[in-house]
């Protein structure tokens, strides 16, 4: 089918291009001077921080939506940014260990940003297996509609929190008011990152959409198991 | 003073391995899922 | 539905489930053993020397009024799982926010009761001054306590015919349970140790508004977790 076949092409280059992130990254980006070469973490880390959020968002978003106009379409675009929002996040509490401990000689440490992620990553499981619970599709998607708007709602508290905790986490140096703090060989790298993590989302998405829509049709045919 | 940059290249390596295996993974899941799909 | 009447069946709502909770006390027996429970391990667990009772005292007041929240919310709609009695409530002449707000107040009352002794008992056998905040201290617990039995109510409406029921719904609360919680569990560390309260009121803020947003949107949501 179409859609599955744009969101495998979409996929695929995103995958090459993330080949030419990592090529920049490690070869061309300079190494910061504190922190080293694990500052370079920073290039995958963050732009995947701000999707495994952005996602969450766009699960809240259409979840809102769904609740109004009840297109399953909507609900379906949920279901795939949730999942793809939960790689994304796990990306992010990898990642984030592995810079922190050479760093701040620590694995894991509460502060606010990281355990926050987890708290999203939580958030993402819940919905998650809240779908996988529900049998009855309409149930479905009207429970994953509420609990997408809830954790929706949850972001912006998860961020006031940062802001009120002490932290070890580095301030942002990208996305604050006034100009980003970063010279342009590192600026550029990241933003190129950016764009491709924006590329492999919508990839990931279109194709998992794609898989619901698949599933569905094998359910209402009576076949095993559920989109 | 001059300070020492730290030594941690392999931590780096490290992310990006476990970053790349997560993508390529997830990626691979969603084809080898739609296969399934389609077979059926 | 004008008001009057949505909180008078809210309140006819609460008040059948009170009785029913007071009137078999397993529930309330539970929650109090665990109670004790926790406070015979955690002095037993800690070093005189090294942890001062007033460093324990919040994590041992949390601990125990979340579980209690939890057995409430678990208990909260399997009531009406027996003999479809949903049904009924649902097919009663009154608005569905009425169904939500009464079992809000049931299951608040139930946390408040567990509250109520807790609080007591810690003072008296971890040895632990709350007199002198008392005001400050029942603002805290309160605010937070409506938090996450707030969204814990709406939540308990979707998982009470899934499966694994009681498992799934401490894992959908948790992520919104902890802003609360961790807030509260702050402060209440704070408060106790003899901060001043200008230190607190910030936190006390962040709960309010956290409450006020949740009970708004689970107000607005729960109709969809009802409706067939």
């Amino acid at each position: 089918m179409r859609m599955l076949r744009a969101g495998r092409w979409i996929t695929v280059v995103g995958l090459v291009l993330l080949a030419g992130v990592y090529v920049r990254a490690l070869a061309y980006a300079p190494a910061e001077q504190s922190q080293g070469l694990a500052q370079k973490i920073f290039y995958l880390h963050v732009p995947a921080a701000i999707w495994a959020e952005l996602a969450m968002v766009f699960v809240g978003l259409a979840s809102v939506f769904y609740l109004f106009t009840k297109d399953p379409r909507l609900d379906r675009f949920a279901a795939a940014s949730a999942e793809v929002g939960t790689v994304f996040c796990a990306i992010v509490l990898t990642t984030g260990p592995i810079w922190g401990k050479p760093i701040w000689g620590t694995w894991w440490t509460w502060d606010a940003r990281l355990t926050f992620t987890l708290f999203l990553f939580l958030l993402y499981v819940g919905y998650l297996l809240l779908r996988g619970a529900v049998m009855d599709p309409a149930a479905r998607a009207r429970f994953a509609a509420v609990l997408g708007i809830c954790g929706m709602v949850e972001v912006p508290f998860i961020h006031l929190s940062v802001y009120m905790f002490p932290t070890l986490h580095p301030m942002p140096i990208v996305l604050k008011p006034g100009a980003p703090s970063l010279p342009w060989s590192m600026l550029s790298t990241w933003l190129f990152s950016l764009g491709v993590f924006t590329l492999l989302y919508v990839g990931f998405v279109v194709q998992r959409y794609a898989l619901s829509y698949l599933r569905e049709q094998l359910e209402a045919v009576g076949e095993v198991g559920h989109a | 003073m001059l300070e020492q940059v730290p030594q941690n290249g392999g931590y780096m390596v490290a992310a990006y391995i476990v970053a790349a295996g997560i993508l390529i993974g997830y990626a691979v899941s969603l084809y080898l899922r739609a296969r399934r799909s389609l077979r059926a | 539905m004008p008001l009057p009447d949505l909180l008078r069946h809210s309140w006819s709502v609460a008040a059948k489930d009170l009785l029913v909770e007071f009137r078999s006390r397993t529930a309330i027996l539970s929650v109090a053993v665990f109670v004790v429970l926790v406070l015979v391990v955690f002095n037993f667990g800690r070093d005189p020397t090294a942890v001062s009772n007033v460093d324990l005292a919040p994590s041992i007041l949390w601990v125990t009024f979340t579980f209690a929240a939890i057995l409430a919310l678990n208990r909260a709609f399997q009531l009406e799982l027996e003999n479809q009695a949903l049904d009924g409530l649902l097919l009663a002449p009154i608005d569905r926010s009425s169904i939500y707000l009464g079992k809000l107040v049931a299951n608040l009352v139930f946390v408040a009761t567990i509250e109520l002794i807790g609080v007591p008992l810690l003072a008296l056998f971890f040895n632990v001054r709350v007199l002198p905040y008392l005001g400050p201290l029942v603002a805290l617990i309160a605010l937070a306590t409506v938090g996450f039995v707030a969204v814990g109510t709406l939540f308990s409406a979707m998982t009470v015919r899934t499966r694994f029921a009681e498992l799934l719904l401490p894992v959908l609360l948790l992520p919104f349970m902890i802003p609360p919680l961790s807030w509260a569990v702050l402060a209440t560390g704070r408060l106790l140790a003899g901060r001043p309260l200008s230190e607190i009121v910030g936190w006390l803020n962040m709960l309010a508004v956290y409450d006020i947003v949740f009970v708004a949107l689970a107000l607005l949501l729960f109709p969809a977790t009802v409706n067939e």
